[in-house]
């Protein structure tokens, strides 16, 4: 009978798909790292008939349902892609089980439509942010980088780990070495994530691995778009007309300096920093150098721990403290941005991480605010929150981060 | 009365209305060409497939009933006794034929996966019986999904129009 001939021809194809394996493609039966059509439809039969009609098939649900995924997302290829600090990693399956060190990271894979059920644990920081991360309450904490939790970590069996590419690049680096020594197969990429020069690539190949070029492109090209009209509202602006700026870290007279993230962020939003070339990125200075350089704006940081504003508090009183702390500093009254009235306080929240985009955005309008009289700050901060991070967050009643508001 | 046939037919029309309402994603349901086959006689079974982009079908015949051939291609199916396999590649609609034996009676059971949709369920059962007339068979046990099609806005569809059915008959 037609069908009896089928199956006789068929078994030894169906024999023939190998087990599921650390690497490799499951239902590559040849392991030429191909899954063609005719391996994807043996493995299918090879699963259904295993599970359902009493054959002998290896294959498990988890593996036909990646197989599924890496033919039709993959065409049936393993993904390649190098991560930021030049390492290149392979992806023979879709990731299910994700665990993140880094925020940064964590944030970018929500912004680019990563199912946040396969996070499986995230970082101290992250979990205690409940407001901006409330999916991240029952997923486990795995400490930080510099105090990881790796047996629990390695507990929970992650295919991928998340960890920066060049910050605390030892302690990233030691992780990186425990966990694929204790977990064979396991992907560790190194992405930063707060980087204005590397963050467009990092969300396109963020998206990559996670397979959703689409929503990758559109969020790269809403930073992108943010980041170029301040990159071309103030290329023009010769080096001896631009607003000199003093930023100050969340400590008092601590500054920073060239190198720094923060300091490159005044660059491109047109400010000037007359301590850029301080040794140190974050140098503490002279309370008079302040004085003397007569900065033009003054930017002030907030936001160290949970305490003020943020996502975690409306308070936008806390922040106007702040500012009205600076203005009572001996001999601010003699500074140019004092008597303008241009002393701003803004929280790393929107400035230090992913988020730098909003914050570089409130930096350009105020140190150009003719130049930059369409750009919105507020609204791309809440477009960013309802459309690319999908929380309930109105700006307008909640949360503080910058004052003058 | 609980079980008038006005409250038979409310309870019919919400399962119909909510049910396929309700359940998200993927669906197949089975029709045949005849449920009263004639001995030796060849009929049609159709399944109709919805929203799944790759998965897997699996069905089962009652004892001495068997498959004889199908419109799916040759190799996206695994015949193995009673029960044959189709690897569903954007596939709406798959034909099989199938041979009733000289008598007996039974149900086609089946089961769907989604890989893509990562969900699976049964396909409502089928009966046959040849000549129309009902005998004693065996079942074939099959591995029950760990999730079922009809997610809980079905069974709160049941419930719903059982209460209204109670309802109505308290009337």
């Amino acid at each position: 009978m037609k069908h009896r001939i089928i199956l006789i021809l068929f078994l030894p194809m169906l024999i023939a798909v190998p087990a599921s394996a650390v690497d490799g493609i499951p239902g590559d039966a040849n392991g030429d790292d191909v899954l063609t059509f005719s391996e994807y439809n043996a493995a299918v039969l090879s699963y259904l008939d295993a599970v359902y009609m009493g054959g002998a098939g290896n294959l498990d649900r988890n593996d036909i349902q990646d197989a599924a995924w890496v033919y039709i997302h993959r065409d049936g290829k393993p993904l390649v892609v190098t991560d930021s600090s030049g390492r290149t990693l392979t992806l023979y399956r879709p990731l299910r089980r994700v665990v993140t060190f880094s925020g940064e990271a964590l944030e970018t894979l929500r912004s680019v439509g990563f199912d946040m059920e396969k996070v499986v644990a995230v970082d101290k920081f992250s979990h205690e942010k409940t407001t901006f991360f409330p999916e991240c309450l029952d997923k486990s904490d795995i400490g930080s980088i510099w105090s990881p939790d790796m047996e629990r970590v390695v507990s929970l069996k992650p295919d991928a780990v998340f960890l920066y590419a060049s910050i605390s690049t030892s302690a990233c680096d030691d992780i990186q070495r425990r966990l694929e020594a204790s977990s064979p197969g396991i992907r560790v990429f190194r992405f930063d994530c707060f980087k204005p020069a590397t963050y467009p690539e990092e969300i396109r190949k963020i998206a990559m691995i996670i397979d959703e070029p689409r929503q990758g492109e559109e969020f790269a090209s809403f930073y992108e778009s943010t980041m170029n009209w301040i990159r071309n509202g103030t290329a023009e602006i010769p080096t001896d007309e631009r607003v000199r700026v003093y930023f100050e870290y969340w400590t008092a007279y601590k500054t920073v300096a060239a190198g720094s993230g923060y300091n490159e962020k005044i660059e491109i939003a047109g400010g000037l920093n007359p301590f850029a070339g301080e040794s140190g990125e974050y140098p503490l200075i002279d309370p008079e150098a302040v004085i003397v350089a007569d900065p033009q704006v003054i930017v002030k940081l907030a936001g160290q721990g949970l305490t003020v504003g943020g996502y975690a508090r409306h308070d936008p009183e806390a922040l106007a403290e702040i500012r009205s702390a600076l203005l009572e500093r001996p001999g601010w009254s003699r500074i140019s941005a004092v008597k303008d009235g241009r002393v701003y306080v803004i929280h790393s929240d929107i400035l230090g991480g992913a988020q730098h985009f909003i914050g570089t955005a409130y930096l350009a309008k105020w140190f150009y605010p003719d130049r930059f009289t369409d750009l919105d700050p507020r609204a791309i901060h809440q477009r960013y929150l309802s459309e690319f991070q999908g929380i309930d967050f109105d700006l307008a009643s909640e949360g503080s981060f910058v004052y003058p508001g | 009365m609980r079980g008038s046939p006005a409250n038979q037919f409310i309870c019919l029309i919400l399962l119909l209305v909510l049910i396929p309402a309700t359940v998200w994603g993927a669906t197949v349901t089975r029709t045949l060409s005849t449920a009263e086959p004639g001995a030796g006689e060849v009929f049609e079974v159709s399944l109709s497939i919805e929203g799944i982009t790759l998965g897997g079908v699996v069905e089962t015949l009652p004892a001495g009933y068997s498959i004889v051939g199908t419109d799916h291609p040759d190799d996206r199916i695994l015949v193995r006794d009673r029960q044959v396999a189709f690897a569903l590649v954007n596939d709406t609609l798959i034909t099989y034929q199938v041979m009733a034996p000289s008598s007996g009676s039974g149900d086609i059971t089946g089961i769907w996966e989604d890989f893509l949709g990562e969900s699976n369920g049964t396909i409502p059962a089928s009966h046959l019986a040849v000549d129309g007339i009902e005998t004693e068979v065996e079942s074939t046990p099959q591995e029950r999904p760990t999730q079922e099609a009809a997610p809980p806005f079905a069974v709160l569809a049941a419930v719903v129009a059982l209460i209204i059915a109670r309802w109505g008959g308290q009337r």
